[in-house]
């Protein structure tokens, strides 16, 4: 095992579980699985640009005892952009899962290829 | 402005005729697509013979549209003159200007055109949407006349186009299930081939930039030297503008689109449109290319082949062929390949060959066809051993029909005669081996076959045999039946030209050696 | 700083703005908002062309106070400008053309949500064309993604649902690849802005280090906006998604929101990574493959519909893969080619959905072949529309589509390598496009079953297709807002095919001030 191995734990954690998240969202029928993967992939990259921004021994962006050397405080970029990120994704699950709720009512199943089964069966029977 | 006349009067006429009288106002029977759209034709001839003879205001408006373009076709070729229209991009123009080519081609697109519409006028009493055939009918000798005026070769593939897609309508023209499938096939094949040609222009228009039309081509031989896909592309646009001429491999739409168009349609696509592709051709290899870096490469050897194949398939087809148009149409698809042949051999006495073939081939196969047309009219007939004893029908008719005959086989005095003995000299003398001998073989046999196709169709009309009773004919009343005047007439003076042009062929003769001696 | 400098940021806070008005608005007020919206920003975007036209460069303008490494800016060139000017008259048109069966389609409780989701729409776009960082293209990726998926599943059908949720899905995978690729661009040189990241990447291709990371950037990037604009063997959502929206939105989806993308994608390639660093990563090479395989797919199972939505759907996926099969070349003409393709596509492809919702309106709501025959007569401008368009897309000339198809070819001649393939995809593919499209066109002018010409076939047993009987009044079937949208697309399109040179012209000095 090469010894950069241990060094570079959270990236590959993140890395692992972004291929977790990606296989989910595209490969899983059940949609509600399918949005988890999605969240489970965004917060990989969360994780990711977290320890990218993290510098050891230092504290959080803010500014504290009115220290204003940057060198007391880990970069706060990433931070902000994993804050940016975060709202992004709660957007999308959140529409993702109105639209899960209306197939819901409408196909009484989560499984997608279910409802494409009765989406094509309704059609038919409107013809 | 004189040049752009030709080109704008018939499409605005057209377009008035096409926006005046609506899609298809004249609904005279259940339309197209009940069971016996196969004789209505016929149906209607004996139903009401007289009910359909007077002219109406349309019909007039409609012939002195088609005299007054021949006209101004005429004023065009003598006034000569050229126009910019604008440009595409940096390097490619659109324009048109006119030359002794294209006035050649233009001023007998204009007659055939004028004689056909007049034949039409009688024809169309006897379909539906007259109008609707008027209209595209119009507006497709303009665009022809715009291409045959083409300063460039992109403002020609654009006519060419149009041209596709404007006299789709008249092969389209009667709707039926059979008529749509050809006239698909007609597009597609149509629209193939001239793709085929684009990636030709493509090429050209990024080695060479400017892409106008000069007598000898553009090309000198450093260029071609510089230019390592010059023949494919070359090749690819023989091939491509081929398919409207109906040559090997792309000939397939020709022998269905000719018998579903109504008569005078098949008449001007055999007889005109066909030539449309040969224009293409003389204006690549002679104007754009030149002869002089073609000659002796594989692509000449290939396109020489691929003629002979094609003149002597076609003929060979049209031998066993039955149903007269189609038949027709095979013969067509033989006969634009010899005049292809002589374009392919690329030496001045072939090239005049072809050039005089176009006009002669012109007038008999328009000939041949509108005399098609009118035995449907008159008869109803459509296969050839129905034809029997029409000489007891319509004798004028087919005395001309003989005439015409005769020529297409190329019997002095008659006019396939004088371009055939070009062809075979030019061939002979092009120094391209053993095609060059083959050539003129091919063409005998060919003429064996023209003869074998046409002439039993004259002998049995006149001379139906003993154990022909013409109970048909005495019983719908067929005898000594000529057709109506309207369409006679064109025949008639089709005929008398195939015999005055080939008993005097000098002037026409002369006058393509001229263009020949600049290109060359 | 000349006061024209502001108009980019102002045109995307201009629709962003009447978005976020048209919340609280009834549908009729949030439309006009919107119209007005789109209007002003594409005026904007006209002013903003003309001052890098005649200033002959680009321009950086800073958002805020923070200076380059760590504020946030907007750039604004010759190609930039032209583009937010053709997506936003597109915009204006495929709105305007579709008037009419917007207020149709969409519960009247929900027209304004349609309108907010058109300014969105149009605000993401703005910004995808003229960011300069890359997080904020992130986020209005993400935005675009939203909007487009509410304008989908605003029909409210079964079909659209689902197709929502497709693409949806197909969207966010796209976006985590972008993402994940930006983070690690941002791993491996510490920005985010795209001039100062170039700096960082020449640096690092100069020296050699971290080139495997730098692929895997390239590659992570340029996969993810590849399944976002629907790429073969991406584009499985496309015709579900094209096919089933409002005339609307399949306009807007199909003609610009995937040529978002791509524009982002050209950008990223040239302002952050370089044309060379691309070039020589042979991601371009795969972009390539799958452009020419999906030409070929896209415009065989184009033939193979019976129904004319999803007929045009899967021609987008085919023009999709020209597109890239141009970015694929990896030369400045294949570039200008894509560029000029994304135009044209653009206008031609609205031109084509405006146009065949007149002919199904003329065919009682149905949009298989069999319906349609004989509405060319029915609906003639409808008729003229989809004529123009269909010829522009099988690249007759004086049309937009032969321009593209010229460039195209004269830019495989000039990369030896891929010119066989690029020419015999261009060929197949164009013979494929005119069986499809010319089929269908002369079905337009054929009588229906019954003989007619005038009246519409039988409406089918379908329950929303009954009331419609006889031959409706031509007002009842063109609107004139309709009736001008299309003679517009139609001006475009001649405008593009006619006078091609000013634009190419004008790509050519974009793509110079790219870099």
């Amino acid at each position: 095992m090469s010894p950069t191995l241990m060094l570079n734990l959270e990236e590959e954690v993140s890395m692992i579980l972004f291929g977790v998240g990606f296989t989910m969202l595209l490969l899983h029928r059940n949609l509600i699985k399918k949005i988890m993967g999605m969240n489970i992939m965004d917060t990989a990259i969360y994780l990711f640009l977290a320890a990218k921004g993290y510098i050891e021994g230092r504290g959080v962006p803010i500014m504290t005892d009115g220290v204003q050397d940057a060198s007391a405080y880990i970069n706060p970029v990433p931070s902000g952009l994993v804050l940016t990120g975060i709202v992004v994704s709660v957007s999308t699950t959140a529409l993702m899962l109105a639209l899960t709720i209306r197939l819901y009512e409408r196909y009484h199943s989560l499984d997608l290829d279910q409802i494409l089964i009765s989406m094509k069966l309704e059609e038919e029977e409107q013809l | 402005m004189r040049v752009l006349l030709p080109v704008l009067w018939p499409v605005a006429a057209g377009v008035a005729i096409l926006a005046y009288t609506g899609i298809c106002n004249s609904k005279k029977k259940a339309p197209a697509g009940s069971p016996a759209s196969g004789e209505t034709a016929a149906d209607r001839a004996s139903h009401s013979p007289a009910g359909h003879s007077q002219l109406t205001a349309l019909d007039l408006i409609y012939m002195a549209a088609l005299a007054l373009e021949t006209v101004l076709v005429i004023a065009a070729a003598a006034g000569g003159g050229s126009v910019r229209l604008f440009s595409l991009t940096d390097t490619l123009t659109m324009g048109l200007r006119v030359d002794s080519a294209g006035s050649l081609f233009a001023v007998l697109t204009s007659v055939m055109w004028l004689l056909t519409g007049v034949h039409s006028v009688a024809y169309m009493k006897h379909e539906e949407c007259a109008e609707r055939f008027y209209g595209f009918y119009l507006i497709v000798v303009g665009v022809l006349v715009g291409l045959d005026y083409a300063a460039d070769l992109v403002t020609l593939y654009v006519f060419y186009e149009m041209m596709t897609l404007t006299s789709l309508p008249l092969v389209l023209h009667e709707l039926t299930k059979e008529a749509v499938q050809a006239g698909l096939k007609y597009l597609f094949y149509s629209v193939g081939g001239a793709f085929l040609a684009l990636f030709g222009i493509f090429y050209l228009a990024s080695v060479c930039g400017d892409l106008s039309f000069t007598a000898g081509g553009r090309f000198t031989a450093e260029m071609a030297a510089g230019a390592p896909l010059l023949l494919t592309a070359v090749f690819c646009m023989i091939v491509g503008f081929g398919t409207k001429a109906g040559m090997f491999p792309l000939h397939g739409w020709l022998p269905v689109a000719h018998p579903v168009a109504p008569a005078p349609a098949s008449a001007v696509l055999s007889g005109v449109i066909t030539k449309a592709g040969v224009m293409a051709l003389v204006r690549i290899i002679y104007f754009l290319v030149g002869p002089d870096v073609l000659r002796g490469t594989w692509v000449q050897a290939a396109w020489m082949a691929l003629t002979l194949l094609t003149v002597f398939m076609g003929s060979m087809l049209a031998y066993r062929e039955n149903v007269f148009k189609k038949r027709l149409a095979y013969s067509t698809v033989s006969q634009a390949s010899y005049v292809l042949f002589g374009l392919s051999l690329m030496n001045p006495v072939g090239f005049t060959g072809a050039l005089t073939h176009v006009v002669f081939h012109s007038a008999i196969k328009t000939c041949l066809f509108l005399f098609a047309g009118a035995v449907i009219v008159v008869t109803g007939w459509k296969k050839v051993d129905q034809l029997r004893g029409l000489g007891r029908v319509m004798p004028l008719a087919l005395a001309c029909y003989t005439m015409a005959s005769l020529a297409l086989i190329g019997i002095p005095p008659f006019s396939g005669f004088v371009s055939k003995w070009y062809l075979a000299t030019g061939s002979l003398a092009s120094g391209t081996g053993a095609l060059g001998f083959i050539g003129p073989v091919v063409l005998l046999i060919s003429a064996l076959l023209t003869a074998g196709y046409l002439l039993p169709i004259m002998i049995r009309g006149y001379f139906p045999g003993q154990d022909f009773d013409g109970k048909e004919i005495g019983e719908r009343g067929l005898a000594k039946k000529e057709p109506p005047l309207l369409m006679l007439v064109p025949i008639v003076i089709l005929a008398a030209a195939t015999l005055l042009l080939g008993c005097f062929p000098g002037p026409l003769v002369a006058f393509v050696e001229k263009i020949a001696a600049a290109v060359m | 700083m000349s006061f024209v400098q502001n108009f980019p940021f102002f045109s995307i806070i201009i629709a962003m703005f009447s978005g976020i008005v048209s919340s609280v608005l009834s549908g009729k007020k949030a439309r006009a908002v919107s119209i007005a919206a789109i209007t002003a920003t594409t005026v904007l975007s006209a002013f903003v062309l003309a001052f890098c036209l005649r200033t002959g460069q680009s321009y950086t303008y800073m958002m805020g106070h923070f200076p380059a490494p760590w504020g946030n800016e907007i750039r604004a060139g010759v190609l930039e400008g032209l583009t937010a000017l053709l997506f936003g008259v597109v915009m204006f048109l495929s709105v305007v053309g579709g008037l009419r069966y917007t207020e149709e389609d969409v519960e009247p409780s929900k027209q304004n949500l349609f309108y907010i989701m058109i300014d969105l729409m149009l605000s993401s776009l703005l910004a995808l064309i003229y960011t300069n960082d890359l997080f904020t293209a992130y986020v209005f990726v993400e935005i675009n993604t939203i909007a487009g998926c509410g304008l989908i599943m605003m029909s409210q059908t079964g079909r659209s649902l689902t197709a929502a949720i497709r693409y949806m899905v197909m969207s966010s995978l796209g976006s985590g690849l972008f993402l994940i690729g930006l983070s690690l661009l941002y791993d491996v040189t510490g920005q985010l802005l795209m001039s100062p990241a170039r700096e960082a990447v020449a640096g690092i291709t100069a020296d050699g280090s971290y080139q495997i990371p730098l692929l895997v950037i390239v590659a992570v990037v340029s996969v993810g906006l590849a399944i976002k604009s629907g790429l073969f063997p991406f584009h499985y959502w496309i015709p579900d998604t094209y096919g089933y929206a409002t005339p609307t939105a399949s306009a807007v989806l199909s003609g610009l929101v995937s040529k978002g993308y791509i524009f982002l994608l050209i950008k990223f390639f040239y302002r952050v990574i370089g044309t060379e660093t691309a070039v020589h990563s042979h991601i371009i090479n795969i972009l390539f493959v799958f452009g020419v395989a999906g030409m070929m797919f896209g415009s065989l199972r184009a033939i193979m519909q019976t129904d004319t939505r999803k007929m045009i759907a899967y021609s987008s996926v085919a023009q999709i893969g020209y597109i890239y099969m141009g970015i694929g070349l990896g030369t400045q003409a294949g570039m200008i080619a894509a560029i000029f393709h994304i135009f044209s596509h653009g206008a031609t492809k609205a031109l084509l959905f405006i146009s065949c919702v007149g002919l199904y309106k003329a065919s009682g709501d149905r949009t298989d072949f069999l319906a349609l025959r004989g509405s060319g007569y029915r609906n003639r401008l409808a008729g003229l529309g989809f004529f123009v368009g269909a010829l522009s897309m099988v690249g007759f000339p004086m049309l937009a589509g032969f321009i593209s198809k010229l460039l195209f070819a004269t830019s495989a001649f000039a990369s030896p390598h891929k010119m066989l393939v690029t020419l015999i995809a261009l060929a197949v593919s164009t013979v494929l496009n005119a069986i499809y499209f010319l089929r269908l066109m002369i079905g337009l002018y054929r009588p229906t079953k019954s003989g007619s010409f005038v009246e519409a076939a039988p409406a089918a047993k379908s329950g929303r297709t009954g009331k419609e009987g006889g031959r409706p009044a031509a007002s009842a079937v063109n609107p004139w807002t309709m009736r001008i949208a299309i003679v517009c697309f139609i001006i475009l399109n001649l405008i593009l095919g006619l006078f091609s040179q000013p634009i190419v012209r004008a790509i050519t000095d974009g793509l110079a001030m790219f870099g």
